[in-house]
């Protein structure tokens, strides 16, 4: 629910690292700085006081699948 | 023993990190009657300011511009129809009341898919370093905690070759004026506040933030402590607001 030309060109505010969209979830992640910036209604909240961090089983499940 | 740092929130002195919150209580209050109020308070000249920072930007077809504390939308409408559908207009702001009503009206206003919308930090830009053709903050630099950091950040998201503006409330060009100003801005605007939000906290914060604020040859300075070259600024309304301009190199 994110329009492709605003995903292109948003980074982490953090890391100013590239995201990944989990549009289930409507969340953009950053695995470099461990967050989930959440969508709300269709517009990012890019803002690390809003973001969750990631879960140690989401990290690990991410390593997995790198294997 | 630990420092505090402070900062100053009108004329309130407040901690820090305390101010972000202070200013989001501000426009969560005054979103809805926003647009409203800005015509009420400035006798709709706030529109020949902002025609003039339009003009200024010389956007052209196909170009990048990020409209910071992008609020209500008046200027990334404008530059919407100016960079047409190649280009891309991204209205930020931190305050998440403030983009909901700034997407109603344009949605309202029947603009085209270049527009996008995010919640962003002055401070802490989500975009890559070189994204952008022009950058303008209009009536929002004010608000920021850590100027200097946001005016970094502003830098860095330009293209080189890129602009930023800044539209302000500045300094009035003469003791008259000022006088004048002062009655308005400290008696008038927060009766008007009460009377149309019921609200005059919001409208003194006003006042008190614009005495607070940088005049015309400091915050020229700053842009150029930040990096950005050729800069100049234009007084409008006898100084009451000045628009500031800088490049990338």
């Amino acid at each position: 629910m994110i329009d492709k030309k605003l995903l292109s060109i948003l980074v982490c505010p953090v890391t100013k690292g590239e995201l990944e969209y989990h549009p289930d979830q409507q969340e953009l992640v950053c695995w470099a700085s461990g967050l989930a910036y959440p969508i709300r209604d269709g517009i990012p909240v890019m803002l690390e006081s809003e973001a969750r961090q990631l879960t140690l089983e989401e990290r690990e499940q991410r390593d997995k699948r790198k294997r | 023993m630990t420092d505090k740092k402070t900062t100053h929130f009108g004329y309130e002195e407040v901690p820090f990190d305390e101010k972000a919150d202070r200013v989001a209580g501000v426009f969560h209050s005054v979103a809805a009657r926003y647009d409203l109020m800005n015509d009420l308070m400035s006798g709709g000249v706030h529109r020949i300011w902002k025609r003039f920072t339009i003009e200024l930007s010389a956007v052209r077809p196909g170009q990048r511009v990020l409209d910071i504390a992008g609020g209500t939308g008046d200027l990334s409408y404008q530059f919407a129809r100016r960079v047409g559908d190649e280009g891309l207009v991204v209205l930020a702001d931190i305050n998440a009341s403030m983009l909901t009503v700034g997407r109603d009206r344009l949605l309202d206003r029947g603009t085209a898919g270049n527009i996008q919308f995010a919640q962003a930090d002055a401070q802490y830009l989500p975009f890559p370093d070189n994204t952008f053709d022009c950058i303008t903050i209009a009536f929002g630099l004010r608000n920021v905690t850590d100027k200097d950091l946001a005016l970094s950040a502003m830098l860095r998201v330009l293209k080189p070759g890129g602009r930023l503006l800044v539209l302000e409330f500045s300094k009035p060009q003469n003791s008259l004026l000022e006088k004048a100003y002062d009655v308005y801005s400290f008696k008038l605007l927060p009766l008007m506040g009460k009377l149309v939000t019921n609200d005059a906290d919001s409208y003194r914060y006003l006042a008190e933030s614009i005495r607070m604020h940088p005049d015309q040859d400091t915050l020229k300075a700053m842009m150029e402590n930040a990096g950005f070259v050729n800069t100049e600024f234009h007084n409008l309304t006898g100084g009451i607001v000045a628009l500031h301009k800088g490049i990338k190199p």
